[in-house]
């Protein structure tokens, strides 16, 4: 177990400068998602941990050593690949154990480490298969065995659960999890589906074009976003936004957009006549006759537990979650109540938090 | 539209039609119809016929006869021709010779040729010039790489000799060539030269198909470069080496240009090779019939070895 420190990280190929001047730390047993939209360098920030990509600029730190020039194979980092990067020629029991027969460690050893993995994982019954002879599933828990029988420092994740089907992907996210609570070490996750971020994650690390957006607890990231594009990226369904301005409504400012006019909080750093983006969650949308919002349901989408109302508000598209049971026709205007606490307001042109 | 359907030249190449399970005959009648494949297949059956099934079959046929064409006198003998073979000792030793070739050229083709192909596997400039170079002793007739070790060797003016005298290995009075325990050596030598590029760049090709996450894997689980190469390299260009060993084995199997330009079988029968031995039989000795015979074992060794080496290249992964 280790920590591990980025300090002002870039990354350039060629002439491209892909990331800049990024730092952060991830603490010692930490379970940190590195969450973004594919081509915002969390892979490459990854592979740079690994070894498996230089790092142009900056300087990276397991465990207090710096790790610029350290070669992959002396870093001792185990890492689960998206494509499970299983060894084809190898039977299941010696893709696991081949890390340990490296180490030269006793024949006895290596197979009740193996044994062990394998039993976790429920990989018991396939140790004398061939990797394509497995499932995808289980070629995915092989990976994660090979990882687990190692006593690596810091364990990466690189999307390993984005060809699963949706069943399993729900049920290694949980086993995953539930390893890191076993084992405890300092573990590195990269994806792009805040499900599996906020459901897993110690400390989401968001990012965006090569830079880090926010970094917080799932909590943190869902209630307080620091931006509109972390309010978008986090929750489904994704946040709601209508475009407005603030305006003086006596001694507190006020939010007001088409057809809309909704109180802020008097603390609001913000001045009237200033274009804001105003965020809400679909969840913290309450139907109410006495609502402020007023729209028109276009469709009521069933997903079993819930419904998800569509509307139109002030000509903008809008999601409000309603408990199961709510019986509303489409083409009727329904009314909606938010608190104001669950307000998100952010400055239109820099997308920032106010 | 409904005659594009039955144009064979039509069709959609990018997605094969599946066939109908339909009676037999009716499969047989469209096979030989004019909108069939056979019209197309039928040139390629035409020339297989006439060059391989034919001489093939009269191979056989000949086998059990005595045969010099230019006394027109045709014999049939029944099986003494494959008696004969049992008890010719030149049969047994030329055999040997093609083995002890075939085993020592391969070896070192397979070995050379792969540690070339992994110097070569690299996308650093200049690389790729190397890489098309190699295909420039592939272009040469065999029979010119022969005359050209002919002179290598020379014991009067050969480089090679020079060298080999300049540094102790020969002593001035046993010549490469004409030297019993050398002779075939110095023969190998063309061979190795002319075809370890192909070696080359079919190991080439399967390495730089290879999967690079395996190796990425490799390395974050602690493998040296040699364990790399032992655990991951060679297990996965197995079925690659496996078919290039049978092309040229079946190649080296059947030599006759070099050890024909560069020694004759000689000195004594140390190269003396089984094809240039049915050669000698057919066209110096006219003894037809035998030569057929020596050239069905032949042809019967290589079908062997060849199925061996396809079993080989079926593994499990």
């Amino acid at each position: 177990m280790a920590t591990v420190e980025y300090r002002n990280i870039s990354k350039s190929f060629g002439s491209v400068e892909i990331m800049r001047d990024l730092s952060l730390s991830i603490a010692e047993g930490e379970f940190a998602v590195l969450l973004g939209a594919s081509g915002c360098g969390k892979t490459t920030l990854l592979r740079m941990t690994a070894g498996l990509e230089t790092i142009s600029g900056g300087e990276l730190l397991i465990g207090g050593a710096l790790m610029n020039e350290v070669h992959p194979r002396d870093r001792n980092i185990a890492m689960v690949f998206q494509n499970y990067a299983l060894y084809p020629t190898m039977k299941v029991f010696d893709n696991i154990a081949f890390s340990l027969e490296i180490k030269k460690l006793p024949k006895e050893e290596i197979r009740r480490r193996v044994e062990e993995a394998a039993a976790m994982l429920n990989l018991s019954d396939y140790l004398h298969r061939y990797p394509r002879e497995l499932s995808g599933g289980q070629r995915q828990r092989v990976a994660m065995g090979r990882a687990m029988v190692r006593d690596a420092q810091v364990f990466l994740f690189d999307e390993p659960l984005s060809n699963l089907d949706a069943k399993l992907r729900a049920h290694m996210r949980f086993e995953i999890r539930q390893l890191h609570n076993q084992v405890g070490a300092t573990t590195i996750y990269v994806t792009h589906d805040q499900i599996e971020a906020m459901t897993m994650a110690d400390k989401i690390v968001l990012m965006k074009g090569g830079e880090i957006e926010q970094v917080g607890a799932p909590d943190e990231l869902y209630d307080r976003p620091v931006s509109r594009f972390a309010a978008d990226f986090i929750g489904s369904p994704t946040m709601n936004f209508i475009e407005g301005e603030v305006v003086a409504n006596g001694a507190a400012p006020a939010f007001a957009a088409a057809g809309i006019k909704l109180d802020l909080p008097e603390a609001l750093s913000a001045q009237p006549g200033q274009k804001v983006t105003c965020g809400v969650r679909p969840a913290d949308l309450v139907l109410s006759g006495s609502g402020d919002i007023e729209g028109e349901l276009v469709l009521a989408e069933k997903t079993g537990a819930d419904l998800n109302l569509h509307l139109t508000v002030g000509g903008a598209d809008f999601v409000a979650t309603a408990p199961r049971g709510v019986e509303v026709k489409p083409g009727t205007a329904v009314r909606l109540a938010i608190a104001q606490e669950k307000m998100h307001l952010f400055d239109a042109e820099t997308g920032r938090r106010l | 539209m409904t005659e594009t359907a039955t144009d064979p030249l039509s069709r959609d190449r990018s997605s094969p039609p599946v066939a109908a399970p339909r009676p037999a005959f009716r499969g047989l009648r469209r096979l030989v119809s004019w909108d069939g494949p056979m019209p197309w297949l039928a040139p390629l059956i035409a020339l297989l016929i006439v060059f391989t099934i034919y001489p093939l079959f009269y191979n056989i046929w000949l086998s059990f006869h005595e045969y010099a064409p230019f006394k027109r006198r045709l014999e049939y003998v029944g099986f003494q021709n494959w008696a004969t073979l049992w008890e010719d000792a030149r049969f047994w030793g030329s055999l040997s010779v093609t083995f002890t070739y075939f085993v020592v050229v391969l070896a070192i083709e397979v070995v050379l040729g792969m540690m070339i192909a992994l110097l070569l596997d690299s996308d650093e400039p200049g690389f790729g010039v190397l890489r098309a170079l190699l295909t420039l002793t592939l272009v040469i007739p065999p029979a010119i790489t022969g005359m050209m070790f002919l002179l290598i060797q020379d014991p009067e003016f050969g480089v090679l000799t020079y060298v080999l005298e300049g540094i102790g290995v020969l002593d001035g009075q046993s010549p490469i060539l004409a030297t019993s325990s050398t002779a075939l050596l110095g023969v190998m030598l063309a061979d190795v030269w002319q075809w370890t590029p192909f070696m080359v760049l079919i190991f080439l090709a399967g390495l730089r198909s290879l999967p690079q996450e395996p190796y990425e894997a490799a390395m974050l689980d602690g493998a040296s470069a040699l364990q790399t190469f032992q655990r991951i390299t060679l297990p996965l260009m197995s079925k690659v080496i496996a078919v290039a060993v049978l092309i040229r084995g079946i190649d080296v199997f059947r030599m006759f240009d070099y050890v024909f330009v560069m020694t004759s079988g000689g000195p004594g029968t140390s190269t003396y090779v089984l094809s240039l031995y049915a050669w000698q039989q057919t066209f110096s000795f006219i003894k037809w019939g035998y030569g057929a015979t020596l050239s069905l074992v032949s042809l019967a060794i290589i079908l062997v070895i060849a199925n061996l080496f396809i079993k080989l290249a079926k593994v499990r992964w």
